[in-house]
């Protein structure tokens, strides 16, 4: 997507802007019951879980997207210069320059979204796919104590981003070293 | 230097948007010839090297580059540019060298992936040019650990190592610190002894009396003077060319005339 939206190909970079563009405009919640319920009514019946995962993906998609196009546009242009007066094909300039490059200052924001991501997933129990957000809720209703039920969730959701972000931190750093 | 004419540059002009860049350049360049080109910052020496492997597009004239003609206005197919840029190397005045890889594998890339070399072929030549200006130990470290010096050094030799029959230096020495500057233009001097042709954008005058053939002034959007080096330096025929190199000598503005070249100008 970030690649066409970069392209010199008019249609593919106007499609691709626009699709980016609306979709991340949009708060998740918005596009999470405009997948399950709007489509649903013009025929496209998706399952709360089919939803959820179509919903996130595009929102995650339009928001990875930038983060790319962002670390793409961010390699000095000489190495572009440098690559393409050796010889290299366009193809190989991306491939072999322009990518590797991108990846070291993608990667701190790619994971970051990661982070976001695990989150948003308690968006989806509005749509009634049974995450943690609905065993929480379900157990309230069941113990009268929200206060805790909630809380429990919270915790299991920071436990969820603190291992993640430690893996992913211990990633980071692997990669760094290997470049110097 | 034969009569072999090896790049022909006629009636080349560049604008960005409305601004002009340089207008109407003709030139010529022959076979192991060693061009320099000077003048004040901002007259497009950079952009009009930069045109003859067409990393910039021009607007009008041609330049015929090894039999290639790219035409004003006219954007060459991907075969006749994969062709050129085989046969014209170029060095930046920022290196350029790719982070990401070993100072090895910044060399052996472009052999590799465009001309199809084995690996051990491409090694063997890569180590080959490494030694010859003393970096054969370093093949392995990632540019970022070289100094300024040592990157050019390498970046030299990744453009050699595609073979090239015609070499483009954009200001090579202008990002270095001066101590380091000598080890640069010294392999830069052994190359132009063997026979190769080039084209540099230089700013040390006393490195292109020494080692170019010819010296070209740009200057108001256009050439302002061209011919032997020397002449050019040490006598210059245009008002323009004299209050340049004037400046360029006698930075702090002392009454002493340009030709003080010829008794070694130590201003740097």
């Amino acid at each position: 997507m970030a690649l066409g939206r970069m392209s010199r190909i008019r249609p593919l970079s106007t499609v691709s802007t626009v699709f980016i563009e609306v979709v991340r405009s949009i708060p998740v919640l918005v596009i999470l019951f405009l997948v399950y319920y709007s489509l649903g009514q013009i025929g496209i019946k998706l399952t709360g879980m089919a939803a959820a995962i179509v919903g996130l993906g595009a929102f995650y998609a339009t928001l990875y997207a930038e983060v790319f196009r962002a670390g793409i546009l961010g390699v000095d242009n000489g190495q572009r210069e440098a690559a393409i007066a050796l010889g290299l094909s366009h193809r190989d300039v991306l491939r072999k320059i322009i990518l590797p490059e991108a990846f070291f200052s993608i990667l701190p924001n790619a994971t970051n979204q990661l982070s976001n991501l695990i989150k948003d997933t308690s968006l989806v129990f509005t749509i009634g796919v049974a995450d943690l957000m609905f065993q929480a809720q379900s157990a309230s209703a069941v113990t009268f104590e929200p206060m805790d039920m909630f809380l429990l969730a919270g915790v299991i959701y920071f436990l969820f981003y603190l291992i993640l972000s430690k893996v992913l931190a211990r990633w980071e750093l692997n990669v760094q070293r290997s470049r110097s | 230097m034969s009569n072999e004419v090896v790049v022909k540059v006629r009636g080349v002009t560049k604008r960005f948007g409305d601004r002009v860049i340089f207008e109407n350049i003709s030139l010529d360049v022959h076979k192991s010839e060693v061009v320099a080109i000077i003048g004040p910052s901002g007259v497009g020496k950079s952009t009009f090297i930069r045109c003859i492997n067409h990393l910039h597009s021009f607007d009008e004239g041609t330049i015929d580059v090894q039999g290639f003609r790219l035409v004003g206005g006219q954007s060459p197919s991907k075969a006749e540019l994969q062709a050129l840029h085989n046969s014209v190397g170029m060095v930046f005045q920022t290196f350029n060298l790719f982070p990401h890889l070993t100072v090895l594998d910044n060399i052996v890339l472009a052999p590799m992936q465009v001309k199809k070399q084995a690996r051990q072929q491409a090694i063997d030549r890569a180590m080959h040019l490494l030694a010859m200006v003393g970096l054969q130990n370093r093949a392995n470290t990632f540019p970022k650990r070289l100094s300024g010096g040592e990157q050019q050094r390498v970046a030299i030799c990744r453009a050699l190592a595609m073979e090239p029959e015609i070499m483009l230096f954009d200001e090579p020495t202008s990002m270095l610190d001066p101590e380091l500057v000598g080890d640069v233009l010294e392999f830069i001097q052994r190359l132009a002894r063997t026979g190769m042709t080039m084209v540099l954008v230089t700013h040390e005058m006393m490195f292109a009396k020494e080692v170019a053939d010819t010296v070209v002034v740009m200057a108001d959007h256009g050439i302002a003077e061209m011919g032997p080096a020397r002449e050019v330096l040490e006598s210059p025929r245009t008002e323009r060319a004299r209050s340049f190199l004037r400046r360029v000598l006698n930075p702090v503005g002392s009454p002493r005339e340009p030709n003080l070249v010829a008794n070694g100008g130590d201003d740097r």
